[in-house]
Order: C-alpha cells, then sequence, then structure tokens
C-alpha cells in the first residue's frame, strides 16, 4: 500500500516540475467537458421547462378551454363557467406586443386573484405577489431578467408600445414559470393588446367524472382540449437538442485530443521516474494502479472545472437559446439554471472514460518498454510509423463503414454517429498524409543542401509530437467549415425564401378589429389596393403531431409564388383551380421528410363532418416551421370548415409612397395602430431567429477552433520542453537563430497548409451531410449546398494567427530558458 | 353591529402573502377615508335599493349565520359572508379593470367538525357581485338567490369541503336599523358604519355529504354593514354576540376592544315582532368567564391560542342575565386572516342559540 502511495506520490511530483503540463492537461479536460456540460445544461434546462410549460404561474394547466374558431374567451363565458362551480378554471391572456421601437415581446396574464392555491389550511401559494399593486392602476409588468436587458429597462419604466399604449411600470423580476414574457394583471393585458377576450381558459387536473361535467356544461363554441404542449414541446424540440448535444461531443472530441496529448508528454517525462521506479522494484501492476489512481484525481479535478466553466458558459449561452425555442416553438424557458446531478456524474464518467482512451495507448507503449533505457528515440520514432500505420488502416476502414452507412441511415443519431465516423477518419488519415507531405518536400528539396535534409529529418523528429494537435486542428477546421458552409447556405435560402413569401408591403394581425369588407367598400381603396391575401387557418393533430391548415387565398400574388420544392405541373393547377373533387393541398416539405408523405398521397383529416380525404399535389419550403402544414384555398377550406382562425392579411400596394395613405384607410376600416406591421420589420424579425438560432451554433463551433489552437500550443510548447537541451547543443554548435526558427517553423507551417488543405473538402463534405441528411432530417427542410471559399480564407488566417502565437510564446520561453540549458549542457560536459 | 372588519383585511392579505404583522393590516382598516363617502347621522335607508352594493364606500357586507337543528336535535350552525372593497375611492364597476374587490367566508358547524372556507374574486366581470332586481349575491356558484328584490323568501347554495349545503330562507318581519336609525357610531371619534340586520329567518335546508343528506332547520340572521374608515386606531379587536332566544326575543351586543381597557360597548334587543331597543355602553356588561386553549392555524402556522369561550352576559335595566357558551371550541375561520367564529348557547342551551364572534386575539 505504501509503496502504491509513494509511486502515486512521485508520479504526481513531476507536474510540481512541469506545471504547465498539469495546466495544458487541465485545459483540455475543461474545454472537452465545459462545451459538453454547457450544452447539456442548457438542455435539460430546456427540457425542464417543457415540463413546466402545461404550467401557468406554477399552476397544473392539464386543459385548455378554447374557442372552437380559435377567437378567443369572452369574460362572460369565464365567470358563467366559475358561477357553475368550475373552480378549476382559470384565464389566461397570451399575446405579442409590439414596442414603439419594434420590438416583439411576447406576454402572458392571468387573474392572480383565481389562481387555485386550495384555500383554507394550506400556507402555500402559487405566486408571492407583494401586494395589490399587481392588480389596480398603474399595475406592474413583470419582466424576466434576460427580457429586461434586452429592452435596457430599468425598474419602473414604461415600455411605450407601437399602438400607442403604455404597459405598467416594469418590475424586474425572476418568477420560475415566467419565462421569457412580460407577466401582467388581464386587464392592463387586455389594454396594451387592444382585445376584449381572453385566449383561453386554463384547467387544473379534472377526475374523468368532473371532466365530463365540464364537457357537458360547455357552450358548443368551447371545446375542451388536453394540454399536450409539453409533449410536443418535447418531440419538437428534440433535434435543435440533438444537433447541439453532437456539437458538444465534437468539443469534447477536441479535448480529448489536447487531454491525449498532454497524458503523453507527461508520461514521457517521467520515464525517468517510471524507470527508477521499476529499478527500485515496483511492480509493473503497483505502477498501472498509481496511474490509474492519478488518472481518478485528474478526472475529478477536471470534470469538477469543467462542469464549472460550462454553468457559466451556460449562463451566458442560454439567453440566445431561449430567445430561439421562444421565437421557433413558442416554449418558454426560465432563467434559472440548475446543475443536476446526472449532467455531473455523466461529466465525470466521460472524463474519466476520455482519460483512459488517451492513457491507455501511451501507457501500453509505455511500460512495454525494457526496464533500461535503449536507443529510445528511434524506438519512438519506429513506434510512431507503425501508430501510423494502423491510424491508416483505421482510417480507411472507417471510410469503407461510412460508405456502407450512407444508404442505411434513417435517424438523426444515426446521422451523427456517420458524421463522427467521416470526421474520426480524416483526423485518422492526417498523420499519414503529413508525413506523405514530408517524404514529398524531401523529395523536392535539392539533394546537396545541408539544411534542407536536416529541416526534414528534424520534421521527422517532430512529427509523432505535433499529429495529434494536428489532428485535434483538423477536426476543429473541418467542423467550422462545415458550419459555416451550412449557416450561410440557410442564411442564403431564408432570404430568398422570406423575399417570395413576405412580398406584401402590410400585414394586418388576425386577431385586429379591423374589416376587410369596410376597406374594399370604400371606394378610394381601389386607388392604392394592388391585392390582397386573408389567411386563415385551423388546428388538427395528425400523425399525433400539431397540423396546421392554412387557408389562402389562391390567387394572391404570395400564393402563386410559394417556393415549390416537388410539384406535378398540372396537379398544381388544379389546386389552383380550386378542383374540390380531389381536394388538393400543398404540404410543407416537413410533411415530406418527417412525415413521410409523398407526392399524391391523401390524408385523411378529421373535419366536422368526419373523416375526408385531401391529395398532397406538391411541396414547399417552409423554413422555421416546427409544425406540419396543408396550404388550402380558402374557398376549398371553407367547404369543411366554416369558421376557420383568422390568421393574417397581407396588403399589397400599387406604389410604396402610399404607405401613409394605406395606413389611414386601415384605421378608417377598424384596425388600431400596432395591428399591422410593415414587409421589412417581419423580415428583419424572421432574420434574427435565424440568427440567434444559429447563434449558438456558431459560438460552440469558434470556441471548438479556440480549444484546437490551445492543443497545437500544447503541443510545441512540450516539443520545447523535451528538445530544449537539443536546442542548447545546436547552440553550442553554432546553428544562429535563423537556422533554428527555420528548421523549427517549416515543418509546423506545412503540416498546418497541409492541414487546412485536407479541411477543405472534408469542411464541404461535411456541410453536404449536414445540409442535406442531417437538416432534413432534424428540422424537415432542404435548401441548395453553397460552398463559399470566404470562410476557409479567414479559417486559414486565424491558423496562421495560432501558429504565429504558439511560434512567440515558444520564442519567449526559448529566449529565457536557453541560458540555463546551455549552462546545464556545459556542467555535464 | 358587526363588524368584521378583520376579514375584509383579507381583501388585502389574500394577495399580500409576505404581510403577517396584524398591526400592520389593521393599519388599512384606520387608513384615512379621504375620498370615500363619509358615513354621517340622519341617513333615511331605502329598501330594496339599500340591499345592493354602495360602491362609494370602502367596504361592505352581507353576513348570514344561521343555528339549525338536526332530526336528532343536535345543534348545526353556518355563516355565509360576502365582502365587498373599494380599493380605490373612485368606483370603477365594470370590466377587468373594476376596483371592486370581493371576498366570501362560509363555515359549516357540526357535532362531527368545523368546516370553513374562502374565496376571492374581483368584481365588474360578473364573478362575483349583488344585484337588486331580482335580488341575487354571489361569488363563483356561492349564491343566495332570491325571486324578486326584496331578500327573502331566497335560496343559499354554497359549498364547503365536500358538503352541499341548500337552504330556503324566508323572513317577513321588519328591518332592524341597528344603532341611531342605521347610524351606528363605534368610537369617540368619526369612526361609524350604516348597518341594518334580519334577526328573524326561519331558514330549512339540506346539509349533502357523499350521497347522504341531513335535513335541517332553524332561525337565521342577517347583516347589513357599509363603511369608510371603521377602526379607531386604539382598538385591538372586538367580541360580538348574536342570540335567538327560546321567547322569540333577540339580542346584537359587541364591544370593541380599547387598548386601555375602557372597551366601547353597544347593542340592540329585538322583540319577536322586530322592534327594537337600543342598547348604550352602560346597559350591557359583558363579562369574560373561562377561557380555553385550542390548536389553531394562524397565517398556516399551527399555534395554541387561549380564547375566552365562555361569558356572561347581563342587561341589569331589563333584569336579564344569561351564560354564553359554545358547544364546539374548534370553530375557528383559518382563513388567511383568522378569527373564531361560531354556535354558542344561552344557559347551555335552555334558553336560546346564537353566534359568538371573537377577533384580535
Amino acid at each position: 500500500m505504501s509503496m502504491l502511495l509513494l509511486s502515486l506520490k512521485a508520479l504526481l511530483s513531476h507536474y510540481w516540475r512541469y506545471p504547465w503540463q498539469a495546466l495544458f492537461l487541465l485545459v483540455g479536460l475543461c474545454a472537452g467537458v465545459g462545451l459538453w456540460s454547457a450544452v447539456q445544461v442548457i438542455n435539460s434546462h430546456a427540457r425542464a421547462s417543457y415540463e413546466q410549460a402545461n404550467q401557468v404561474l406554477g399552476t397544473q394547466a392539464h386543459f385548455w378551454i378554447r374557442a372552437a374558431n380559435g377567437t378567443g374567451v369572452s369574460t362572460q363565458d369565464y365567470t358563467a363557467l366559475r358561477r357553475l362551480g368550475f373552480r378549476e378554471v382559470y384565464p389566461v391572456v397570451q399575446g405579442i406586443i409590439t414596442t414603439a421601437t419594434n420590438q416583439r415581446i411576447p406576454l402572458i396574464a392571468t387573474d392572480p386573484i383565481v389562481l387555485p392555491a386550495e384555500v383554507l389550511q394550506t400556507n402555500t401559494s402559487t405566486v408571492a405577489f407583494n401586494d395589490l399593486a399587481f392588480i389596480q392602476p398603474p399595475y406592474q409588468a413583470w419582466f424576466p431578467p434576460d427580457l429586461a436587458n434586452e429592452l435596457n429597462l430599468t425598474a419602473n419604466t414604461r415600455v411605450l408600445l407601437k399602438n400607442g399604449q403604455t404597459l405598467p411600470p416594469a418590475i424586474l423580476q425572476t418568477q420560475a414559470q415566467q419565462g421569457r414574457q412580460v407577466l401582467l394583471d388581464i386587464a392592463p393585458a387586455l389594454k396594451a393588446l387592444q382585445r376584449s377576450t381572453l385566449s383561453y381558459l386554463a384547467v387544473t387536473p379534472l377526475s374523468s367524472e368532473r371532466q365530463t361535467q365540464l364537457e357537458q356544461a360547455l357552450p358548443p363554441h368551447l371545446r375542451l382540449i388536453p394540454n399536450r404542449q409539453s409533449l410536443d414541446l418535447t418531440q419538437l424540440t428534440q433535434s435543435l437538442h440533438t444537433q447541439l448535444t453532437a456539437m458538444s461531443l465534437l468539443s469534447f472530441a477536441v479535448g480529448l485530443f489536447i487531454v491525449f496529448n498532454a497524458v503523453r508528454f507527461s508520461l514521457w517525462y517521467r520515464r525517468p521516474t517510471l524507470r527508477t521506479l521499476r529499478l527500485i522494484g515496483v511492480s509493473v501492476q503497483t505502477l498501472m494502479l498509481a496511474i490509474g489512481l492519478e488518472t481518478v484525481i485528474w478526472s475529478i479535478v477536471g470534470s469538477s472545472l469543467g462542469l464549472l466553466i460550462g454553468y457559466g458558459l451556460s449562463q451566458i449561452l442560454l439567453p440566445a437559446m431561449s430567445a430561439s425555442l421562444q421565437s421557433l416553438y413558442g416554449a418558454n424557458i426560465g432563467s434559472h439554471i440548475i446543475l443536476q446531478p446526472t449532467t455531473v456524474l455523466l461529466a465525470w464518467l466521460l472524463t474519466l472514460g476520455g482519460l483512459i482512451i488517451a492513457l491507455a495507448l501511451p501507457l501500453w507503449q509505455q511500460l512495454r518498454l525494457p526496464v533500461l533505457p535503449s536507443h529510445s528515440l528511434s524506438t519512438y520514432w519506429l513506434t510512431d510509423q507503425r501508430t501510423r500505420r494502423y491510424l491508416l488502416l483505421a482510417a480507411i476502414g472507417l471510410s469503407i463503414l461510412a460508405l456502407v452507412l450512407y444508404p442505411l441511415i434513417s435517424t438523426l443519431i444515426q446521422g451523427f454517429i456517420l458524421l463522427g465516423i467521416v470526421l474520426l477518419a480524416g483526423a485518422w488519415a492526417l498523420p499519414s498524409l503529413l508525413a506523405l507531405s514530408l517524404t514529398l518536400l524531401e523529395r523536392l528539396l535539392p539533394k546537396h543542401s545541408f539544411q534542407g535534409r536536416w529541416l526534414i529529418r528534424d520534421g521527422w523528429a517532430q512529427l509523432p509530437a505535433l499529429r495529434t494537435a494536428m489532428m485535434a486542428l483538423l477536426l476543429a477546421l473541418t467542423a467550422n467549415l462545415g458550419v459555416e458552409a451550412l449557416v450561410g447556405s440557410f442564411r442564403t435560402a431564408l432570404s430568398d425564401w422570406l423575399e417570395q413569401r413576405l412580398s406584401s408591403d402590410l400585414y394586418v394581425q388576425g386577431s385586429s378589429s379591423f374589416d376587410l369588407a369596410t376597406l374594399r367598400a370604400n371606394p378610394s381603396t381601389a386607388t392604392w389596393l394592388k391585392a390582397v391575401n386573408e389567411r386563415t387557418q385551423v388546428t388538427l393533430r395528425y400523425q399525433d403531431q400539431p397540423l396546421v391548415l392554412r387557408g389562402l387565398d389562391h390567387s394572391a400574388p404570395d400564393t402563386q409564388e410559394l417556393g415549390i420544392t416537388q410539384a406535378l405541373p398540372q396537379t398544381i393547377n388544379l389546386w389552383r383551380n380550386l378542383d374540390t373533387q380531389q381536394n388538393w393541398v400543398l404540404a410543407n416539405e416537413q410533411l415530406h421528410f418527417l412525415g413521410s408523405k409523398q407526392i399524391g398521397e391523401k390524408l385523411e383529416l378529421q373535419t366536422p363532418q368526419g373523416l375526408k380525404p385531401f391529395t398532397i399535389a406538391a411541396f414547399v419550403h417552409d423554413y422555421g416551421n416546427p409544425y406540419y402544414q396543408l396550404y388550402i384555398p380558402n374557398r376549398v377550406l371553407k367547404t369543411y370548415w366554416p369558421q376557420p382562425e383568422p390568421w393574417n392579411i397581407s396588403l399589397w400596394l400599387n406604389n410604396p409612397s402610399d404607405l401613409p395613405k394605406a395606413e389611414q384607410a386601415l384605421l378608417n376600416a377598424g384596425a388600431k395602430a400596432g395591428d399591422w406591421t410593415v414587409q421589412q420589420t417581419i423580415k428583419a424579425a424572421s432574420m434574427k431567429i435565424f440568427e440567434r438560432t444559429f447563434a449558438m451554433t456558431a459560438a460552440i463551433n469558434s470556441l471548438t477552433l479556440w480549444v484546437a489552437g490551445i492543443a497545437l500550443l500544447a503541443a510545441l510548447m512540450a516539443i520545447l520542453q523535451e528538445r530544449l537541451p537539443e536546442f542548447a547543443q545546436w547552440r553550442a554548435l553554432g546553428v544562429n537563430t535563423r537556422e533554428q526558427w527555420l528548421v523549427m517553423s517549416v515543418p509546423l507551417l506545412l503540416w498546418a497548409s497541409i492541414t487546412w488543405l485536407v479541411a477543405l473538402p472534408l469542411g464541404a463534405l461535411l456541410s453536404w451531410l449536414l445540409i442535406h441528411k442531417l437538416n432534413v432530417m432534424a428540422f424537415g427542410w432542404s435548401m441548395p449546398l453553397l460552398w463559399s471559399m470566404r470562410p476557409a480564407g479567414v479559417l486559414a488566417l486565424m491558423t496562421l494567427g495560432v501558429i504565429a502565437i504558439t511560434l512567440v510564446v515558444v520564442a519567449w520561453q526559448l529566449k529565457r530558458q536557453l541560458p540555463q540549458t546551455l549552462a546545464r549542457l556545459g556542467g555535464q560536459l | 353591529m358587526r363588524i368584521r372588519w378583520l376579514c375584509l383585511l383579507l381583501c388585502w392579505s389574500a394577495i399580500s402573502l409576505a404581510e403577517s404583522a396584524t398591526q400592520e393590516v389593521y393599519q388599512v382598516l384606520r387608513q384615512d377615508a379621504s375620498g370615500y363617502a363619509a358615513v354621517t347621522p340622519h341617513r333615511t335607508f331605502n329598501f330594496p335599493a339599500d340591499h345592493s352594493p354602495h360602491p362609494d364606500y370602502r367596504i361592505e357586507w352581507w353576513y348570514i349565520t344561521a343555528n339549525l337543528t338536526d332530526p336528532e336535535g343536535k345543534p348545526w350552525g353556518i355563516q355565509w359572508t360576502l365582502f365587498r372593497q373599494s380599493l380605490t375611492p373612485k368606483p370603477i364597476l365594470n370590466g377587468w379593470e373594476s376596483n371592486q374587490m370581493w371576498m366570501a367566508h362560509a363555515a359549516l358547524s357540526t357535532p362531527n367538525g368545523y368546516f370553513p372556507a374562502q374565496r376571492f374574486a374581483r368584481g365588474g366581470i360578473g364573478q362575483a357581485s349583488v344585484e337588486a332586481q331580482p335580488f341575487a349575491a354571489w361569488l363563483d356558484d356561492w349564491a343566495w338567490q332570491s325571486h324578486s328584490a326584496n331578500p327573502f323568501p331566497s335560496i343559499l347554495k354554497f359549498t364547503v369541503a365536500d358538503w352541499e349545503l341548500t337552504f330556503e330562507l324566508n323572513s317577513d318581519k321588519p328591518w332592524v336599523l341597528q344603532g341611531d336609525q342605521g347610524y351606528n357610531q363605534k368610537s369617540a371619534g368619526n369612526q361609524a358604519s350604516y348597518y341594518y340586520s334580519q334577526p328573524h329567518i326561519s331558514i330549512t335546508g339540506t346539509a349533502t355529504r357523499q350521497g347522504k343528506s341531513t335535513p335541517l332547520t332553524g332561525t337565521a340572521w342577517l347583516d347589513r354593514e357599509w363603511s369608510s374608515q371603521p377602526l379607531a386606531p386604539n382598538q385591538q379587536g372586538w367580541d360580538w354576540f348574536s342570540l335567538h332566544f327560546k321567547d322569540g326575543y333577540a339580542l346584537m351586543v359587541y364591544q370593541l376592544r380599547h387598548t386601555d381597557g375602557k372597551h366601547w360597548l353597544s347593542g340592540s334587543w329585538i322583540t319577536p315582532a322586530g322592534i327594537s331597543q337600543t342598547l348604550k355602553a352602560e346597559d350591557i356588561v359583558l363579562t369574560p368567564q373561562t377561557s380555553q386553549t385550542i390548536e389553531v392555524l394562524k397565517q398556516g402556522q399551527p399555534l395554541r391560542l387561549t380564547l375566552p369561550l365562555a361569558w356572561t352576559l347581563e342587561l341589569p335595566k331589563l333584569n336579564k342575565r344569561w351564560q354564553i357558551s359554545t358547544p364546539y371550541p374548534q370553530q375557528w375561520m383559518a382563513a388567511q386572516f383568522p378569527y373564531w367564529e361560531g354556535v354558542v348557547e344561552v344557559d347551555g342551551g335552555k334558553n336560546g342559540m346564537g353566534y359568538m364572534e371573537l377577533t384580535g386575539y
């Protein structure tokens, strides 16, 4: 036992002597664990928030009562239910308000007085309202901190709205279930939204007997709907979370490369220690146990620090994430992040696993070495050559596996596994490519050049130490290029699509009191109004997921321009010609890719007259829509659903300068300021949502690149330490600084260039897989791949930057340590 | 006079969980009444119009208590109270922005237990209100409904715990204007209220639980009161009694306990025909007898509280003297602002039954 402890102590003492090695090991561990756990924390936090999605202010809403035609629930209907004794029912108003500065804020309101906190004999309450200020003028508007920050709000500020109303004085606080929305009392909320009806009534858990009673008590225009929000959100957002997890695992892998390097070097440095320990009689088993213990210690320290960093990172990344989830899926994410025990345990196990993998090979190599020193450098070199060969063979094997797997993948997780295999194959083939480049360079250089030969030979000596760092760099560069191409392609596709979709000049909200008939009846309207598209909607469930039926004016300009991806020419004309024989519908791509529907296929939909078949005439692009959606001409829609929910009305102007005239006409037709939005605002808001969604991916991505940079620095530092005596000898032999730098930097630059070159096709392959496979499987939308050399150029500069920084650090270290080493060398002589 | 001021504070404390100091809560009742209508003497009461709300005044209530008997002759009791409060002086009666706040308390006292409940609602949306034509007072499904503008005959329906209660109320006796023709002074200062009662209400009905109905019959008492500034700074709480005697007479007596021990006493002696005689402080001798310690909940916290649950009540000029005690000590209204209110017996039930309210303990 004491032998084990002594060995452990001897092994650990190394890090006191070389603290930078401990530092790099920690950096690797922290980088890997940190990024991974940040994503884990965010994902599990978001999922927990979906669980709470069916809660309003901590109260379980197991059911909703909604108007059958989607128009909202009247106060009279609500109080009628209360007077019948249904105290399980409480009112909710939800909506989006537009500020005077064109920011859109989600808003939720309820009547705190009737929130079901069971009355007597309990001291539990759902909300700690401070006083009646919440429910009486001037009221209060509770802002969650991230929303307040976004709006630069200070306490008691009153936000001015576009419709001329002001919100009550802002109270900045954190309400667990408030999410990213402003909480108000119903009275000021109705005023701010300029509405008179409640959005829905929330209902607490009901016994089946009570449910029947409530259903019987409901007037025909109201429906009791089970609240499936959390289930739906979990399903809908799964892809996004899987994507983020995959990104974080990539970071973990890059972190692991650093760890691998650090562990290798630390073992290499401790060869004398290991040898001495074995010479004084410590068995291989005891040594392995001691190294195992050291691994456990590192894993605990590394994962703890990594988790701390991850927690901090998640705090930084969460606002962007919750904004995305809110915009895309309507999911409200609270701002209280909790580190779950499972995340902590998993982080530790991953770290331990990673360390063991990183340790296994070098340890095996190390302990197989004879106790007495031999020609260690050549042994090392030979080992490296062998390792390179094994890696190349493994890479070829993986490439074949990827080719075989490619046609078989059908789920997102399988897709990411394929992506991992491709990346790993690329990384493992890299050392052989680097060696090949050196061989080719050797051929190119004049044979008689002494310096050239020296340079090449020295390159061979550096290769074993640098190849791992280059592999990490390759992974980071590839991932960056791939994601850049994905984001770039998506931005272009989305922007073009929005251009088509948002061709009208004005959009009037469906909930507005605006009356289109009044507008049309006015003779002066014809002077400015070019076209109108009145959109309606009906929400159903299909394949146990929400399905939206969007009613359109089939002759409107934007309907003519729907971004069609697949269609049979005659069927699309039938759709436009209102062929009611077949009930032709246009479906979004999501229904094709995620719902596995084909052109010409029939969907059986539940209409008020029973199940009716609808045939898919074409698929259209529908970026950002998490739901299945069908497009039906209004006239056809209304034959089955006579009272669809109004969605919005688009207006095209004859001339952009007619805008003031049009706005005045809208006011005259009953609309209120804030009820309509001009095209640019919607387009900007849509783009912002997607920028935010990908900001998270981009952030993780660039962090990965920095981690790779650190890996490179760590490797070079290790080489420097290792070779300091050698450099000292060179100096003693009269090699000047320029020559020394040439020898050191040329192979490095050569390999960085090769790595960058390899990253280009690999990045293209990655982006191709991301766009054509993973994105389609994750979100159900397709787009053309756009490859641009600009990100590649930027990455080349960044890599050069990292190398430059590394060389500067190395130069500084060399300058500091060389005299000392020279002195030591002199002493040895 | 029925000074359930404390209960009204619930309107404030319902959503004021942080608020726990009793004195703080009292302060609300001592607030300046400026902006609200003032209570002045010589008001002419107008029925049935005065059964409706008076939103210019800060607070108001419709308060029913009843002593009931089951077929075995055991005493039961009910309390059903609807409180209105104007949160700000200028009344806003309609819509979600209404400043009218409603609260209701209900309780059932049975030989096998006491069942209290409390509810809140905002005014203006129809969830709670009092209407004149026909008379109706309700909060959610707790409802007191007449067929005419007169509150009697009427049906009172409510639920507490798993009990469903339905009663028919009837009275043909005149309204009793308390104090000086309905002007009810509560201190030597400005504190006063408008106060009238109907002490002679016959009540029959059923209490149903798990499908089993118990027929109940007895006498109920209705109090109507409204004010804008009801409590003086030196008043801590009150002890209030409404008694029905076997010979058909009825009595209301209260004392507002002053910090200096010089309590404010008032009351009325009502004949079987409904003719009342106002009792002044010198006409009433109210003496606590034995105190009893009971387990109660205050702001959700369990604690032991000692209450004067037995009293001697004397009216020397009328040569009357009674012992008041309760058969059910556990009638603690554990509402957010709690008090004791429940069935009491006059001379062990031999001479009558009644209701007692003890607050500020």
